[in-house]
């Protein structure tokens, strides 16, 4: 790899800015993630930043089953974000449908309708769990050259 | 112990001439009453201005098969609950709306609208609730013979 | 020059916290003459899915409502559940949803004090209050196996008991919790910038929040004297003695002090219960079948009065379930508060009714009417235009913060 790639992998890997966008969930997953964002779990001292707009995230961190309402935002949200990007789906809801697949009003897990790179199971996913599956994440840009499609599962 | 409850019985059933079978206390608190449409707005007024139930808890829309019923869930300060029900024919389910005296009731009253196809009349303007603004037409998610995967996934996106 | 007047779209896309949904602002210059709200994005058609699963299914999907208060609606659900079926919960077992329900109420309360802590620029409350957090989450991770989304309720009880060992541990953390709180209630109530902020702001009087059908917190700060643990009692609330908090400042400063009020009152309640606890099973079996029969169950959820109605029909999955979360009672208050507010404001008015979804952090598209411009915002900039628009009027957090270091370093 060049010298400027290099630096550019790892300021990705040691600093990605993230994004949460809730697509219709129970709110759980949402406060576990603001959980590991706050003192005790505290990501910040990794350089997880959480960011207002798609377009300064690296990291779509997604909770709930995709809901027709949200869907087209979704896909708004993931197409404003610059490449490389990565999708972490938290919590059972977002990697599957959860309680609520078969549901009319509900897609059935964020992968029915973008690409997803991690999925960190668990109804909520502990905060634990979401950072084990961020950092599984950031291994595997450092290991492999084609991040985005990787798929990693981490457990509590 | 029921003292009260069977006070408010009474009251209504003088009142409006409703049969005693017609309007049962539950326990303590809850009281049922099964009203015709037609006698609800007068037995609802009634309720709300002269027997203190000023309280509304929430409106329930349901799918009795040959009629769509409405459960009118009204409260006083000292908890006890009130529920009013009533029928409407399914292939005429029309209702005058509450939320004159109650603003809070469009939200309920727009829940019935999208998912049982209930018609209200006199609903101020306002966006639908909950569904999203492409769903089809004529589907009613909440009536016991809509399946849930009438609608494909991909057929329905976004709000405005 | 006249004033123009910009169409604001605060849409449902946002990074922190809650669930999606779209406030449409209609403003004059500063000043907000206008605003509806669009739901229903987090619809995901529950009710539809508790008449095609049994009864024990639905308990766990009607937990999942809402994740922050799923005990709640969890026991709302089963309260209307075993009154069709006519069972009689073991006192032991109700005492245990109480204690849960009061718990759960205060892991609530100090999460939305750290998020409207958020919204007014006041990072500091957050990380303090969420730290604070993490004691109760431990405690409910030890009795429940779970820190969200406890699934302590069954039909019929609970299905864990509290062992002995347990007690000791849950005292020592309501213990240094009402110390955190009382200090929470010293900054808050004595420096001057927090109440500038929070004071005059979302104004709802009496009579509009009667009218408007307010529900909890929001309600009783308007000196609106409802709380259904003492006017309906459920559970062992009839058995318990504690004081509805209410106040009359009608505004996000009233509450913020019902809230935190609250939190005093449940640390009293959770002592009460553990104490009053009688011995006994948890439980009683319940069966597959309910007979037919209908309830209505009400619940005083940390947000306000949470309905649920139940009807049943002899089969083991119910003919119909009804939810009313309170929040969907005080969104419509929002808008009336919201009117003749100013913009930097919407942050915190919309968080101060807790909503289960609140704060609005996603991209904010302004269009302007006369020239059809758009601009975009987002939730950080408009976040940082209300801490600006206050420094101007001289409000500093900054300041605050400094004196709030000297008064942890001298004691």
């Amino acid at each position: 790899m060049s010298l400027i790639k290099k630096i550019v992998t790892w300021a990705r890997i040691k600093s990605p800015w993230i994004i949460h966008f809730n697509t219709g969930a129970c709110n759980a997953c949402d406060i576990e993630i603001i959980a590991a964002l706050t003192p005790v779990y505290d990501v910040e001292r990794f350089g997880v930043i959480l960011r207002g707009t798609p377009r300064h995230a690296d990291v779509l961190v997604c909770s709930g089953p995709v809901t027709r309402q949200i869907k087209d935002r979704l896909i708004r949200i993931y197409e404003q974000m610059p490449e490389p990007k990565f999708v972490v789906a938290v919590g059972t809801c977002a990697c599957s449908g959860g309680v609520f697949n078969g549901c009319y009003n509900v897609e059935g897990g964020i992968d029915q309708v973008i690409p997803v790179s991690a999925y960190i199971p668990g109804c909520p996913a502990s905060p634990k769990a979401i950072i084990d599956g961020v950092v599984k994440l950031l291994a595997s840009v450092d290991n492999a050259s084609k991040p985005a499609k990787e798929t990693v599962v981490s457990g509590t | 112990m029921l003292a009260e409850e069977e006070k408010i019985k009474q009251q209504l059933a003088e009142r409006f001439g409703l049969p005693a079978e017609k309007i049962t206390v539950q326990r303590e608190r809850r009281i049922w009453a099964d009203v015709q449409a037609a006698e609800f707005g007068e037995i609802f007024d009634y309720a709300v201005d002269k027997l203190g139930f000023v309280i509304l808890a929430t409106i329930t829309g349901l799918d009795e098969g040959p009629t769509l019923g409405v459960i009118y869930h009204i409260a006083r300060e000292s908890g006890i609950i009130l529920n009013l029900h009533i029928s409407v024919p399914k292939d005429k389910p029309v209702i005058k709306t509450i939320s004159a005296r109650f603003p809070a009731a469009d939200a309920y009253e727009r829940e019935m609208v999208d998912l049982l196809g209930m018609q209200v009349e006199g609903l101020p303007p306002g966006n639908r609730y909950p569904l999203p603004d492409g769903w089809p037409a004529g589907q009613y998610p909440l009536r016991k013979d809509w399946k849930s995967d009438t609608i494909g996934k991909t057929e329905v996106t976004e709000n405005a | 020059m006249p004033e123009r007047e910009v169409k604001l779209t605060i849409g449902p896309q946002h990074p922190m916290l809650k669930e999606p949904e779209s406030f449409l602002l209609t403003l004059r210059g500063e000043k907000i003459t206008d605003m509806t709200v669009r739901l229903g994005y987090n619809h995901r058609g529950i009710e539809k899915a508790c008449e095609q699963r049994t009864y024990i299914q639905d308990m766990y999907l009607v937990e999942r409502v809402c994740g922050i208060c799923s005990h709640s609606h969890s026991t709302c659900f089963i309260q209307a559940v075993e009154e069709i079926a006519g069972l009689q919960v073991p006192k032991r077992g109700l005492y245990i949803r109480t204690l849960i329900s009061e718990l759960e109420r205060i892991h609530s309360h100090l999460l939305w004090l750290g998020v409207a802590g958020h919204e007014i620029g006041f990072g500091t409350l957050l990380m303090y209050t969420w730290r604070d957090r993490e004691l109760v989450m431990d405690i409910l991770a030890l009795i429940s196996g779970n820190r969200v989304n406890y699934g302590m309720n069954t039909i019929g009880g609970v299905r864990r008991d509290i062992t002995a060992e347990q007690i000791p541990q849950i005292l020592s953390a309501i213990d240094t919790l009402e110390e955190r709180t009382k200090y929470y209630i010293q900054v808050g109530t004595q420096e001057i910038t927090l109440r500038e902020r929070l004071s005059g702001v979302g104004k709802l009087s009496r009579e509009d929040a009667t009218h408007l059908g307010a529900v909890g917190p929001t309600a009783r700060a308007s000196g609106v004297n409802r709380d259904v643990r003492r006017d309906d009692p459920y559970a062992v609330y009839g058995e318990l003695s504690f004081n509805v908090i209410t106040d009359e400042h009608s505004d996000v400063y009233g509450r913020t002090l019902v809230r935190v009020g609250e939190l005093m009152e449940s640390y009293k309640l959770v002592r009460q219960i553990l104490k009053q606890m009688p011995d006994g099973p948890v439980v009683v079996k319940a069966p597959r079948k309910i007979p037919a029969g209908q309830a209505v169950s009400r619940y005083e959820a940390p947000r306000g009065e949470d309905v649920h109605y139940v009807k049943a029909n002899g089969s083991d999955k119910p003919e119909r379930v009804k939810v009313r979360a309170p929040t969907l009672a005080n969104v419509q208050v929002v808008a009336h508060m919201l009117k003749d507010g100013y913009l930097a404001d919407t942050p915190i008015v919309i968080a101060a009714i807790d909503p289960c979804f609140s704060c609005t952090d996603r991209a904010i598209a302004t269009t302007n009417i006369d020239n059809g411009r758009t601009d975009r915002m987002d939730w950080p900039t408009l976040r940082k235009y209300g801490i600006d628009w206050y420094s101007k009027q001289g409000i500093d957090f900054a300041e605050l913060n400094r004196k709030l270091r000297t008064m942890r370093e001298s004691n």
